[in-house]
């Protein structure tokens, strides 16, 4: 049951959506196939006063080819997406990120834009109101220090997205459209830093495409979960070269996606970037494996994707 | 305290409700319709025991608001056998020994059913893929692989 009581709206364009939202600025929230929003209001983590339901704005779920650039509405469920030729023929990474992301049934229900705006997560927070009171609230929920490392004043949720992870080696924009109007910024500046509050996004913005340069790469994604399916990532590492540059990205080990270019060739250079990655990122005991272990996989992986890229590429 | 209209069809019929916002599909199927085929397992998302079709598609009703489906078309597992006649997937579990406690199975029949409308002769890596999304916590998931094939291959024999 969600305890909260609120207003249920279903604008049909981005203008609408955006007044719905001043008009009850602070207490409303977008949702676009429930699956993180929805599970987050039964917990007692999100209390909206009104729900503004994204759906019934058709301009925002179509995959247009613009020429120099791919533009995916944000409404896309993943689904429909992973599917798509144009995502098969040119964003291999992409296409990986997606099937590996939850299950099929998850994928039919969410979309690329609530894929990438979910909030972070930890083991300590996703947890029901009692179990978290029975805690003491920690600092994403407004407490004083973190309770997965007991006495930090530092958040280390982690930013579960798959798909970010792959679309970052992609080189990808989104564009956001807000009360202040519209901007198109890069993916990776949307993330804050900061896992207690993990997006640079302005109140009642509302995601409305990911636009990709259209070209050609090759790439992959390696998912380290302890189910092959459902289970949200413990490690995401995706690779795409694309016009003879590599870009690694390493992600659900901390607050975004760390990115790392690297030269060719890779056999050499993989290994330098993956250093660069571990030097920023502190895995800790907020998820169901041991951070040492899931550190210790960045290298794994990231070889070992690299090389079956690279041996495909051929 | 806000209500919300909704009308949508649940098994064929003309549903017309009035609803709080924050009420689920789940809850008004359980609760309201008397429809307690799907099962409330987890409640965040996470099992599929809840799994109802929604425009043909296999959803979690724990986590769909009802109002969210306004002109969409439901279907439970009650909805699947015409009168006393079973649809081939609830003959086909039963015939496999698909079933053991029974709390996945109208979330996993409804699973396979909308594969097989989608897709008829899926591959074993199709269906696995499909039924992946519902947990079983008994069988082991082999019985339920072998009772999709085994429709599938009914449905539209090779030629
Ligand atoms: C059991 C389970 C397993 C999961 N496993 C994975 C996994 O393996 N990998 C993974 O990446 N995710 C996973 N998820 C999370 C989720 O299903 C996906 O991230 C999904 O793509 C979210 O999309 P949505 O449309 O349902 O988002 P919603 O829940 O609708 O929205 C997510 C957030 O973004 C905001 N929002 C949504 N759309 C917009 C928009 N256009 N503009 C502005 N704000 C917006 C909402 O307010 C909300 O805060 C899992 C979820 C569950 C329940
Ligand atoms: S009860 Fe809905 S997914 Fe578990
Ligand atoms: S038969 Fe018991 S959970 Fe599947």
């Amino acid at each position: 049951m969600i305890a909260s009581k609120f207003e249920f709206r279903s604008p049909k364009d981005v203008e609408e959506a955006v007044r719905l939202y001043r008009e009850f600025e602070g207490e409303a929230v977008y949702l676009s196939g429930g699956t993180d929003l929805v599970p987050r209001m039964k917990l007692g983590l999100e209390k909206p006063k009104v729900v503004i339901d994204l759906k019934r704005i058709a301009s925002l779920t179509t995959v247009e080819d613009q020429g120099d650039w791919i533009r995916i509405g944000a409404l896309a469920r993943i689904f429909d997406l992973k599917q798509n030729d144009i995502v098969r023929g040119e964003f291999p990474a992409l296409e990986a990120s997606l099937e590996g992301t939850s299950c099929e049934s998850l994928q039919m229900r969410g979309t690329i834009g609530g894929n990438l705006l979910q909030n972070s997560r930890c083991l300590f927070y996703n947890q029901s109101e009692f179990w978290r009171r029975s805690k003491g609230f920690c600092l994403k929920m407004g407490g004083e220090s973190c309770n997965a490392v007991p006495g930090a004043k530092t958040c280390f949720a982690n930013y579960c997205s798959d798909n970010a992870t792959a679309l970052c080696t992609l080189s990808a924009e989104i564009e956001l459209s807000g009360p202040d109007g519209t901007r198109r910024v890069n993916l990776e500046g949307l993330y804050s830093n900061k896992a207690e509050r993990p997006f640079e996004i302005q109140p009642g913005e509302i995601l409305t495409a990911i636009f990709l340069p259209k070209m050609r790469s090759v790439g992959g994604y390696e998912k380290l979960r302890v189910r092959g399916a459902i289970d949200y990532p413990l490690l995401g590492v995706a690779f795409s070269f694309v016009d003879g540059t590599g870009k690694l990205a390493v992600g659900a080990v901390g607050p975004r996606p760390y990115v790392v270019e690297i030269k060719q060739p890779f056999r050499d250079t993989v290994g330098e970037a993956v250093e660069t990655v571990l030097k920023q990122v502190k895995p800790v005991g907020n998820t169901v494996l041991d951070p040492d272990y899931r550190k210790q996989m960045i290298p794994v992986l990231a070889g070992r994707l690299v090389n079956k890229v690279m041996e495909g590429a051929k | 305290m806000e209500r919300f209209k909704v009308n949508f069809q649940v098994n064929g019929e003309p549903v017309e409700l009035d609803v709080r916002p924050s009420e689920t599909l789940l809850e008004t199927l359980r609760d309201r319709l008397e429809l307690t085929g799907a099962k409330e397992g987890c409640g965040l998302g996470a099992c599929g025991s809840c799994t109802v079709l929604l425009d043909g598609l296999p959803t979690r009703s724990c986590i769909v608001l009802t109002a969210e489906v306004d002109g969409s078309e439901v279907t439970t597992i009650e909805g699947l056998a015409e009168g006393e006649k079973l649809d081939p997937v609830q003959e086909s579990f039963m015939e496999k020994g698909a079933v053991q406690c029974g709390f996945c199975t109208p979330g996993m029949i409804l699973t396979a059913r909308s594969l097989l409308d989608r897709n008829p002769r899926p591959t074993r890596e199709d269906i696995i893929r499909s039924i992946s999304s519902n947990v079983c916590r008994c069988t082991g998931y082999k019985k339920i692989v072998e009772a999709v094939e085994a429709v599938s291959s009914t449905e539209t024999p090779e030629t």
